[in-house]
């Protein structure tokens, strides 16, 4: 590959408007957060400015590792992205077995108006693309297992908006194939009971919802700028000040807010926490933990994590010592 | 020794390019006379009259299926099938293509464009596993004539069978594409076969070589000039719809001998002009014809050297692949129809025209994949498994599909199988035509709404999260 084309490639997601880093989105950003800190917070224009463009924060060591992760991470997902079963195989194989159910009826739901149709797809997928990724984050926390590799993270100890890509290779597979099987069953299902008249409704080309959440400044959630909603729209959807809480060290923060447009899922079982005006939160994860900088840390440690959470499991099962206490360290989930 | 070698094959490479940029868009001949010695007063040496001939044989046969009043005169209908079948001593008149308003056709006897000729010395012999019974490919088709002749205008509403779309497509492989690539685009290409230096037969004004390339492009069915039309111009000609693009010497009548387009080549333009637009099959297949034809007659009577020979395997090679896919691209398209038919039946509107639609596209599928089977490439598990997910006969609304044919030609319906069912065999049927010859056109692909919107969606492979 051509050394520019490679660069272009790396950098492809900032003029994708399929993506949260997408220039747009973040001049967006930019202009809602100086909005919020000089209209609500009172504060001086210049002082909103450096407030913004906080060197400190953006030229953090954790925040330095990001864009190196940014980088590292995007050549992993050239080699990881061939591999992964794609939304369309699993839609496929699910029309398949859908046709083979007798009292199924293909095309049962064709007669709906097309607009109907097409708000139905638009919103159902934005909602189970949303509802899974909340599932799959719960999971990430709750299991040791996952924790090890969702840790990468968490050990963030300054949030910019390239936080969103401070994630383990592992932790991309993951996410990758719940979207194939997430929109692979919508598709599949939309396209048997409605037939072609399904579609999505787009802006620039990406799902209008999707986009409506990247405008309103879906990149604040990972910055210092903690915009906060009304309470009860914080029950509805989760403001960039939730998912702050949801970096935050403090005990009382771990586990909740999983959340990524919604804030319905974690109110429905019990992880919603709403944001508190003027509490200054701090990021990052214990040294014990992981690094929040070097990366070799970074990539390295989830496997050894995960190999000692699998040899305990493995004790556990099979050499049951009820007398002696294990020295195991527990890993802190949150 | 490698590097004069690659020296060679870059100078053959660039030679090819370079020549094919100087014929592009030049119709098949004429071709000089390279006979060493000839003395007769022909200066073109194409011929292919004889493949034309069967053409037309093989277009009337197809009307001639449909003549049948329900069994009362099956014995005449079948004794006049087997006229275009086997060949006549008498002059046959032409049943299709004819002339009709707007476009005149200049021969209306099959003599007229070749005498002696018939479709049966050159059908398929092999074994023909994707129809009842262990037959050959010809006995398959000899059945097909019977039972087309006793049937009501080549239809059986109880099995599904449309026996006219059947016998001809099977034929269009059977014949002509098992007559191109397996015998005139290969054993024919071998140094002591029809060498070059000899004249076709004596007295020809044709060499051996010339006259073998010249039957294969005759099977392809493309009309002389057809790459200078555009697919859908092609097709038109095909449908006897568009006489200024067929009448290349403007004498305002279509001299079927080199004006017209048949079957093969109408396929191919109808899988160019179809679907994704994303394929050039006539062209291709044309353009390797007429480069391989001038290369012959660039050895200006002599033998064939080696590096020739390989040259013009490798145009073989490239017509053999692109025929296929050809065939495949059709089994496909038809796949796809079959499978939106049983949705109008299920709706149950107008159920009579619908089941005859669908006999008509299921007796398309059926024959273009027995074409397929009829090449020189066996298939292997390929065609075992397309055989199996097509069966013998259409799934029909009671459930239940041909399983089998006894000695007396009567079919055995011994197989359980749901029009649900049946729709989900007609996907796997297009997934198992792209898997086995990566066809792109894919008209009336049955899922390509599924993959517009994975397209829409984007990939979800990503390295950012939450």
């Amino acid at each position: 590959m051509e050394i520019f084309e490679y660069i272009a490639n790396v950098f492809a997601d900032v003029s994708n408007p399929k993506k949260r880093i997408f220039f747009g989105y973040l001049l967006l950003t930019i202009l809602i957060a100086l909005v919020w800190l000089v209209a609500v917070r009172r504060s001086s224009f210049k002082r909103a400015l450096g407030q913004v463009f906080d060197r400190k924060i953006l030229f953090s060591p954790s925040a330095r590792a990001d864009y190196k992760i940014f980088v590292i991470n995007r050549v992993f997902t050239m080699f990881i992205s061939p591999l992964l079963l794609s939304q369309l195989a699993i839609a496929t194989a699910l029309y398949y077995a859908l046709h083979d159910i007798d009292f199924l009826q293909r095309g049962v739901f064709s007669d709906t108006p097309k607009g109907v149709i097409v708000a139905l797809f638009t919103v159902t997928i934005f909602i189970v693309d949303d509802f899974t990724k909340y599932l799959l984050h719960r999971w990430m926390h709750r299991w040791p297992l996952l924790w090890a590799i969702h840790k990468t993270h968490h050990s963030a100890e300054t949030l910019t908006p390239i936080t969103v890509y401070r994630t383990h290779p592992l932790e991309g597979l993951l996410y990758g194939m719940r979207g194939a099987v997430a929109q692979g069953t919508v598709m599949a299902t939309f396209l048997f009971f409605f037939g072609n008249a399904v579609d999505l409704y787009t802006v620039l080309g990406v799902n209008v919802m999707s986009f409506v959440f990247h405008v309103t400044g879906s990149n604040l959630r990972h910055s210092h700028i903690s915009i906060r909603y009304w309470p009860w729209l914080e029950h509805i959807l989760i403001s960039p000040a939730q998912h702050q809480v949801h970096h935050s060290i403090a005990r009382q923060h771990h586990d909740k807010n999983f959340g990524v447009a919604f804030a319905v899922w974690d109110w429905l079982f019990g992880s919603l926490y709403l944001s508190e005006r003027d509490t200054d939160l701090k990021f990052g994860l214990p040294p014990s933990e992981a690094h929040s900088s070097r990366l070799l840390d970074i990539y390295l440690r989830p496997f050894s994590d995960m190999a000692r959470v699998v040899r305990r499991r493995y004790h556990r099962i099979f050499r049951p010592k009820p007398v002696q206490a294990s020295s195991d360290k527990t890993p802190v989930t949150r | 020794m490698l590097k004069p070698k690659l020296k060679l094959t870059s100078a053959l490479v660039v030679a090819a390019f370079v020549g094919g940029t100087a014929f592009a868009d030049q119709a098949y001949g004429p071709f000089p006379v390279t006979v060493k010695g000839y003395e007769g007063d022909k200066t073109n040496s194409v011929s292919y009259s004889g493949q034309i001939a069967r053409h037309v044989l093989h277009d009337s046969l197809k009307k001639a299926a449909a003549k049948g009043d329900g069994g009362n005169n099956a014995a005449e209908v079948e004794a006049l099938m087997l006229a275009y079948f086997n060949g006549s001593e008498e002059d046959l008149a032409i049943i299709a293509p004819v002339s009709k308003d707007g476009f005149p056709v200049k021969q209306s006897t099959v003599n007229e464009i070749s005498k002696g000729k018939n479709i049966s010395g050159k059908f398929y012999k092999g074994a023909m596993t994707a129809w009842p019974g262990n037959q050959s490919g010809v006995d398959v088709a000899l059945q097909m004539i019977k039972l087309a002749a006793a049937s009501e205008q080549g239809y059986d509403p109880v099995n599904g069978m449309d026996w006219g779309q059947l016998i001809s497509k099977f034929t269009l492989g059977a014949m002509a594409y098992n007559q191109a690539v397996d015998n005139y685009l290969d054993e024919k290409l071998d140094a002591d076969n029809k060498p070059n230096d000899q004249p076709y037969s004596e007295g020809a004004h044709y060499t051996g070589k010339e006259h073998s390339w010249d039957e294969a492009f005759g099977y392809f069915g493309a009309a002389a000039h057809s790459v200078s039309l555009s697919p859908e111009q092609n097709y038109a000609v095909s449908k006897q719809k568009d006489l200024a693009a067929a009448d290349a010497n403007g004498d305002g009548v279509i001299d079927l001998k080199t004006e017209f387009v048949f079957g093969p080549a109408y396929y191919a333009a109808g899988a160019d002009k179809g679907g994704n637009k994303n394929t050039q099959y006539m062209t291709t297949i044309f353009n390797a014809f007429r480069d391989g034809r001038a290369l012959i007659a660039s050895a200006n009577g002599e033998a064939l050297t080696d590096e020739q020979r390989a040259q013009l395997k490798n145009y073989a090679d490239i017509i053999e692949t692109n025929w296929e896919k050809t065939l495949a691209e059709a089994t496909f398209k038809y796949a796809g129809s079959v499978y939106k038919d049983i949705d109008k039946i299920k709706s149950g509107e107008d159920t009579d025209k619908a089941l005859r639609n669908y006999a008509k596209h299921w007796g398309e599928l059926k024959g273009f994949s027995m074409a397929l089977q009829s090449g020189k490439n066996n298939l292997g598990a390929a065609a075992i498994d397309m055989n199996w997910l097509i069966g013998f006969g259409p799934a029909m609304p009671d459930g239940k599909m041909v399983s089998d044919i006894d000695a007396d030609g009567n079919f055995v319906r011994g197989r359980e199988m749901t029009l649900d069912d049946y729709q989900v065999n007609m996907l796997k049927v297009q997934k198992l035509l792209i898997d086995t010859f990566g066809i792109e056109s894919r008209a009336n692909d049955a899922t390509a709404d599924l993959a517009a919107l994975a397209e829409k969606l984007g990939e979800n492979a990503s390295a950012e999260n939450d």
